[in-house]
């Protein structure tokens, strides 16, 4: 083991002063982006199980045009993508932004704001989308008056996170705010180039779904993966109590990243009617990615070893390496998926689907869940009263991503191959899927037993049920090692 | 990596990289890309929608096709399968009959937005206006599963009216059986009680139009169970007596476009392979 430096009493007893200093002063804002967050992410799942229900028994909920499939599958992105990630993510990076540069939150109530603009804003999309102004534009279905309240909320937290390191005590920066600070210059940017171009000057023809797929891409790439990434960077060295492994192999992670990973969108349209160029442009920045992916992947294990029997212990750790882990495996995925003869037949089908929820949830997510169970009790001052629910929802989410993540890529998969072979009818390939569809109900299920037991602990916590915090955070086993 | 500006001028340069080479360059190349004429005089092509199928493309993205429809057909080469010979083959989009040509970027010009869509839950549609009537459309929209029993697409009956037939029944009424229009969106049988009942008050009526039919099989004795149950699946098929469903304006502009989706058509240079 590496030497331990000894701190003295007093300046222990000052940084901890310090900290619930700066705890104190995002608590509202913080609670509140993660709150709402977590609302959207219950709506998005209570959308997602009827949408998926409607794949395999289409008469149910038939004839309620606002329970239709088209609709209630492009209001379940909507409310996980731009309710439940964006707002944890805009809110975690606040929280994390404060805690890294040693400065309280000035002028919090701006931030108020921005939640409530965000909300506004994402309450338009979902119920806009289900009362029938649903865009068809992939990850872009809001209806058009949407987007300023998006603009404007984000413009807000921008400025604030901006705001918040310029004030930065601490000279030293981590990469987690490099993470951040890179995420939220890039989405204002991001998002506003593609309403631009799709929807307030609409480009001609092919060029929207080029625009299209190139935000949809970097609304994981760019957006949702630095925050998450920065996320597991900040909790697990917090957590085990042991500095990251590498920083130069923090560095050519983060440059990595954001040099290849805006490349990578256009494998989306491979074969269709774009030039050739674009698909093969964008095949090269996908398996460029491997390079960041194996960076952040050997530094986060580096600095986990010999640690992870803490895991049986502490519920935010389990969770964030759950989605640390499967943030390499999903890129290493995503970069074979860009490869020609892989799409060719991984294209148009759930396979895809199966991928696009490995990334968002179990990565993503399933980091996002781990920053709330360090986070909330911090801004709270209370911990979380059962152990047992957090259980459940560690056990549902990950076993319900796994079956949802399995049965979606083996039945698109041979949907795939089905599809290229024109000697098999629609028909037969229809019957195929159809137990693969209801596995993805089942998973659905679980996932919302799972949700349902988090929101109940983080109400419980908002409500005072917990005991105060007196040092020791909630473990899984009372013991610690 | 202690100073904002470092980072702030890195995540610019990066991104701006992507952002000149795959939104910039593409939108020089393509953006101001003009109708093809093979002679002058010659209707171009492609050409706007209008009317109907304009407001039809409204209700196809308000409804979400594109979730389980792509329109792009693909290349000859692209796909690759193998017969039970293990010959390999390429191109099954223009062998399954979704378009006779692959698709290229010029057949997208007047979209907007443009639907290529990245699923096929459902089949292609990018050239489905050829493929099937106006009447068909419109049974299927209604019930997708009245035409095909496989299918897991939505049924749109909110996009049409269940009314009184005043007068002559009609022409645009769907031509289908009570089992699709009694509760529309499902496919309605009744129970055996009620179609006792059915019998007894209609029964004659129902066997003597039965024998009418051309493709009747013989006499049928409705006291037998299985006579009751094949006047009842033929009874079923019939119309329903002084109601008629009818489109909605809203869905007669969605059939308009989704017959005006000829996007794999007219040749076109570029498409040649």
């Amino acid at each position: 083991m590496s030497s331990v430096t000894v701190i003295p009493l007093h300046d222990r007893e000052r940084a901890a002063a310090e900290r619930a200093s700066i705890d104190g002063s995002c608590r509202g804002p913080v609670l509140y982006f993660t709150a709402s967050a977590l609302f959207w992410l219950l709506a998005g799942s209570i959308l997602a199980i009827i949408a998926s229900a409607k794949l395999h028994s289409p008469y149910f909920l038939t004839g309620i045009p606002e329970l239709t499939f088209g609709r209630v599958r492009m209001a379940h992105l909507q409310a996980v993508s731009i309710g439940w990630t964006s707002m944890v993510t805009m809110g975690g990076s606040v929280w994390m932004m404060c805690r890294l540069c040693r400065t309280e939150l000035i002028y919090p109530k701006l931030l108020y704001v921005s939640a409530t603009l965000w909300n506004i804003g994402t309450l338009l999309s979902v119920g806009g989308i289900l009362l029938g102004d649903g865009q068809s534009v992939e990850w872009l279905d809001a209806p058009p008056y949407a987007p300023p309240f998006f603009v404007a909320g984000l413009g807000i937290v921008s400025a604030w996170v901006a705001a918040t390191f310029r004030r930065r005590r601490e000279k030293h920066v981590y990469v987690t705010q490099w993470y951040i600070l890179a995420a939220l210059f890039w989405f204002p940017w991001l998002y506003t180039v593609a309403v631009f171009m799709i929807f307030w000057s609409p480009a001609t023809g092919v060029v929207q779904p080029i625009v299209n797929w190139w935000f949809n891409h970097n609304f994981l790439g760019l957006w949702l993966t630095p925050v998450a990434v920065g996320t597991a960077y900040y909790l697990i060295p917090k957590i085990i109590g042991r500095p990251i492994h590498s920083y130069y192999l923090s560095i050519t992670g983060f440059w990595a990243l954001a040099l290849f990973y805006s490349w990578a969108g256009m494998h989306h349209l491979i074969g269709g009617p774009i030039p050739a160029w674009l698909s093969t442009a964008s095949t090269v920045g996908s398996m460029m990615m491997f390079i960041p992916v194996i960076a952040v992947g050997i530094n986060h294990h580096m600095t986990m070893r010999n640690h992870f029997h803490r895991l049986k212990y502490s519920p935010a750790l389990r969770f964030t390496v759950f989605g640390a882990i499967t943030y390499t495996w999903v890129s290493f995925q995503g970069s074979i998926e860009s490869l020609k003869d892989f799409s060719e037949v991984a294209h148009f089908t759930h396979y895809t689907v199966a991928h696009a929820h490995l990334g968002a949830y179990g990565f993503v997510t399933m980091i996002f869940f781990g920053l709330y169970y360090y986070m909330i009790p911090r801004l709270t001052g209370r911990e979380w009263s059962s152990s047992t629910l957090i259980r459940i929802h560690f056990w549902c989410a990950s076993v319900g991503i796994t079956i949802y993540f399995v049965s979606l890529s083996i039945g698109g998969w041979w949907q795939g191959r089905m599809l290229n072979n024109p000697d098999v009818s629609f028909g037969n390939i229809t019957r195929y899927l159809l137990p693969y569809l209801f596995s993805r109900t089942v998973a659905g299920i679980l996932l919302t037993i799972g949700h349902i037991a988090f929101a109940t602990s983080f109400v419980m916590n908002l409500a005072g049920w917990g005991k105060k915090r007196t040092g020791g955070p909630t473990f899984f086993v009372e013991k610690v090692a | 990596m202690d100073r904002g500006m470092v980072i702030f001028l890195g995540a610019l340069l990066t991104f701006s990289s992507s952002w000149l080479g795959l939104i910039l360059f593409p939108y020089w190349q393509l953006n101001n890309e003009k109708p093809y004429q093979k002679e002058p005089g010659d209707d171009p092509y492609p050409m706007p929608l209008q009317g109907e199928a304009l407001a039809g493309r409204k209700i196809y993205q308000a409804n979400g096709c594109i979730y389980c429809h792509s329109q792009q057909v693909r290349s000859e080469k692209f796909g690759n399968w193998w017969d039970e010979n293990g010959q390999e083959h390429t191109g099954a989009d223009i062998k399954r009959g979704w378009g006779s040509r692959r698709n290229v970027s010029r057949d997208y010009i007047y979209d907007n937005p443009t639907m290529l869509g990245t699923m096929r839950t459902g089949p292609d549609i990018a050239n489905v206006g050829s493929r099937y009537s106006e009447a068909w459309q419109h049974s299927h929209t209604f019930n997708p599963r009245a035409l095909n029993d496989w299918s897991i697409m939505p049924s749109f009956a909110f996009l049409y009216r269940k009314e009184k037939v005043v007068g002559e029944r009609s022409e645009k009424a769907l031509k289908l059986g009570r089992e699709w229009t009694v509760d529309p969106g499902y496919r309605w049988r009744p129970s055996a009680s009620e179609w006792d009942a059915i019998l007894q008050q209609s029964g004659d009526a129902i066997k003597s139009r039965y024998l009418t039919e051309p493709t009747h099989t013989g006499g049928i004795d409705p006291n037998t169970p299985d006579g009751k149950k094949r006047l009842l699946d033929f009874w079923l098929t019939t119309e329903e007596e002084g109601i008629q469903i009818v489109p909605t304006g809203n869905a007669n502009a969605l059939v308009a476009y989704l017959l005006a989706l000829r996007k794999a058509e007219v040749p076109v240079p570029e498409a040649k392979e």
